[in-house]
């Protein structure tokens, strides 16, 4: 798995396009029919591919049968491995919320020397990729924490850590955007307690930037492939099962067709958790990524 | 009255006097950001400079035994060679076809700007083994492509999957819609009454995207290609599910190397993997820094 599976839904749209493009050439026509068609018939081939009977030898399959579905979701190593990456999804996304809004928080209220340190490690899973990553954990704890090895908990710490900067670039938009510091002085000027503060404050201001951080780290966690493998390769999750069936192909239709099945149920569940950041973001952009929240920055100034 | 002291800046916060403050100071500057700390020294920060330490140890003390040996062997050179090939086709022709595509996304009418923001990102989104699988599905031996094509008349027969040019078809499919998004927002800093001055002043289009256009946006679309290169070196979802089919020699490639070695190889393989690891990302902070010069320059202009 790569960062880039990784870095999802940024839905950064420049404010001032008023600059529309009004007369569309041929050739710009062409190109977005040509990337259309790059984009859909592999998402289409999956799909039909999950109801096929026999396709080997037309156009089109040679029946259709929603057997596969059944079949695939009465398979055992299917239903935990669905369940196992929802649980990790979940856990992740949990866990990065609870470790980064506090931090955040406290880098924007009380202590500003915070910042630079999470941003500068925030780049690592940014920029290493995570099989490098998933690698180097595996040797680390190697040799401080043997028992940890190819254990579940040790792979939800791992994807905690390389899903936590888009649950940060997440909140601390958000945060910026509720002018949180102002918001947050004002309660404790009217008596607040610091619970109260962050329950009735902060929590409910910063609700778009938690969704979408926590739809992120799921994502995250529901797509990756490189880490769990060399991480805890014992523990069965989507990709783990797509990558070995897909690998212990040899011919026979029905893993093709499974895996086509399993294949589609991720795609919308993915489309699924994109529809969900672009809804709790709308009229706002995304500061997922380095370099998008300075350029929209600027651009307003 | 301490207890609604206000909460402001770091500089009232330091200058704050408190019962004890000394030893608590540290601990109320830092307490909360605690946990994060912990877990991304643990989780990110000690493994990469174990990764690299472990390189450097021989059994004679540091050395540089290791690198010699490993990057003796012809098969790494190879795999270092290819991986960084198929980096830079990857990111050209996401920067070709994205770089493009983002501009007229940008200058959509909304409804239209929405679709294909939704189409990208759901693109982008969708890695690893599954899109090893949706390639297969398409353009493998019964894939629908290929059964299409076959099914015109054309005697066609599709790359091995394993191939450099499957793998790229197959990258692309989330590098490009990555480079779109990751440029978009730059492509807003194109301001439109630059586009109305230039031709108030008589410039034709040409003119305009020559001395104002390309100049401008340069920095933030190669900052996209190195991001795109980086992260194509480090993919390994895509190439493993994609390597494994119909026992054709794969490709070789740094992120599958690392994979067999520590899959197969018991006596040189973490050492191996080791040292590819290094080198991968050795790639990757070279181009972050390159990546964050271009954008430091590129923003002073604003």
């Amino acid at each position: 798995m790569t960062n880039a599976e990784a870095t999802a839904a940024s839905v950064a749209v420049p404010r001032s396009a008023a600059w529309r493009v009004r007369t569309t050439t041929l050739g710009q026509r062409l190109l977005f029919a040509s990337v259309f068609l790059y984009f859909t018939v592999p998402m289409v081939a999956v799909l039909l591919y999950s109801v096929a009977t026999r396709w080997t030898a037309h156009i089109l399959p040679d029946g259709y049968t929603l057997d596969w579905w059944i079949k695939t979701f009465s398979n055992d190593r299917v239903q935990s491995a669905f369940m196992t990456s929802f649980v990790l999804g979940f856990l992740t996304a949990a866990i990065d919320i609870a470790i980064v809004v506090p931090a955040v928080y406290w880098a924007r209220v009380r202590n500003p020397h915070i910042r630079p340190v999470v941003e500068v490690t925030a780049a690592i899973p940014f920029a290493l990729p995570y099989l490098v990553i998933g690698f180097g954990l595996l040797q680390w704890t190697g040799i401080v924490t043997p028992g940890l090895q190819g254990t579940f908990p040790l792979l939800v710490l791992g994807y905690a850590a390389i899903a936590f900067p888009f649950v940060y670039w997440a909140v601390d938009g958000a945060m910026a955007a509720a002018g949180i510091d102002r918001l947050s002085e004002a309660a404790e000027a009217c008596g607040a307690s610091p619970f109260q503060i962050v329950r009735r404050v902060v929590l409910p201001n910063i609700k778009p930037g938690l969704v979408t951080g926590g739809l992120l780290a799921f994502a995250t966690a529901l797509g990756e492939f490189a880490m769990v493998k060399v991480l805890a390769s014992s523990v069965n999750t989507i990709p783990i099962w797509s990558a070995e069936t897909i690998r212990s192909y040899t011919g026979d239709p029905g893993a093709f067709n499974e895996l086509a099945v399993v294949t589609t149920v991720l795609f919308f569940l993915l489309f699924i958790l994109s529809a969900g950041v672009v809804y709790w973001n709308r009229g706002r952009t995304v500061q997922l990524l380095p370099g998008a929240a300075t350029v929209e920055n600027r651009e307003q100034a | 009255m301490s207890s609604t002291a206000p909460v402001g800046t770091a500089a009232s916060a330091a200058n704050r006097p408190g019962i004890g403050s000394r030893i608590r100071a540290p601990f109320a500057a830092w307490g909360p950001a605690l946990p994060l700390i912990a877990l991304v020294l643990f989780c990110l920060v000690a493994p990469a400079l174990v990764l690299v330490a472990q390189t450097f140890s021989t059994p004679q003390g540091i050395g540089l035994g290791l690198w010699t040996k490993v990057l003796g062997q012809p098969v790494n050179q190879r795999a270092i060679i290819t991986s960084i090939e198929l980096g830079l086709a990857s990111a050209t022709i996401s920067t070709l076809v994205g770089a493009p595509i983002a501009w007229l996304i940008t200058r959509m009418f909304p409804g239209r700007r929405a679709f294909w923001l939704g189409l990208l990102d759901v693109a982008a989104n969708f890695g690893g083994i599954g899109v090893a699988f949706a390639y297969v599905a398409t353009l493998g031996t019964v894939g629908m492509l290929t059964l299409i094509i076959q099914g015109i008349g054309l005697n066609f027969v599709p790359p091995p999957e394993a191939s450099f040019i499957a793998l790229l078809m197959a990258y692309e499919y989330t590098n490009i819609p990555l480079f779109v998004l990751l440029t978009i927002p730059a492509m807003g800093i194109l301001r439109d009454d630059w586009w109305e001055a230039a031709q108030t002043a008589s410039a034709t289009r040409r003119q305009f995207w020559r001395r104002i256009g390309a100049p401008i946006l340069f920095p933030f679309v190669a900052a996209g290609f190195l991001l795109i290169f980086t992260w194509s070196i480090g993919i390994y979802g895509i190439a493993y599910g994609m390597a494994g089919q119909s026992g054709a020699t794969p490709v070789l490639l740094i992120t599958l190397q690392i994979g067999t070695a520590l899959e197969g190889d018991v006596l040189l393989g973490p050492a191996r993997a080791g040292i590819l690891a290094v080198v991968l990302m050795a790639i990757a902070v070279v181009s972050l820094l390159a990546y964050r010069t271009l954008l430091r320059r590129a923003l002073r202009w604003f």
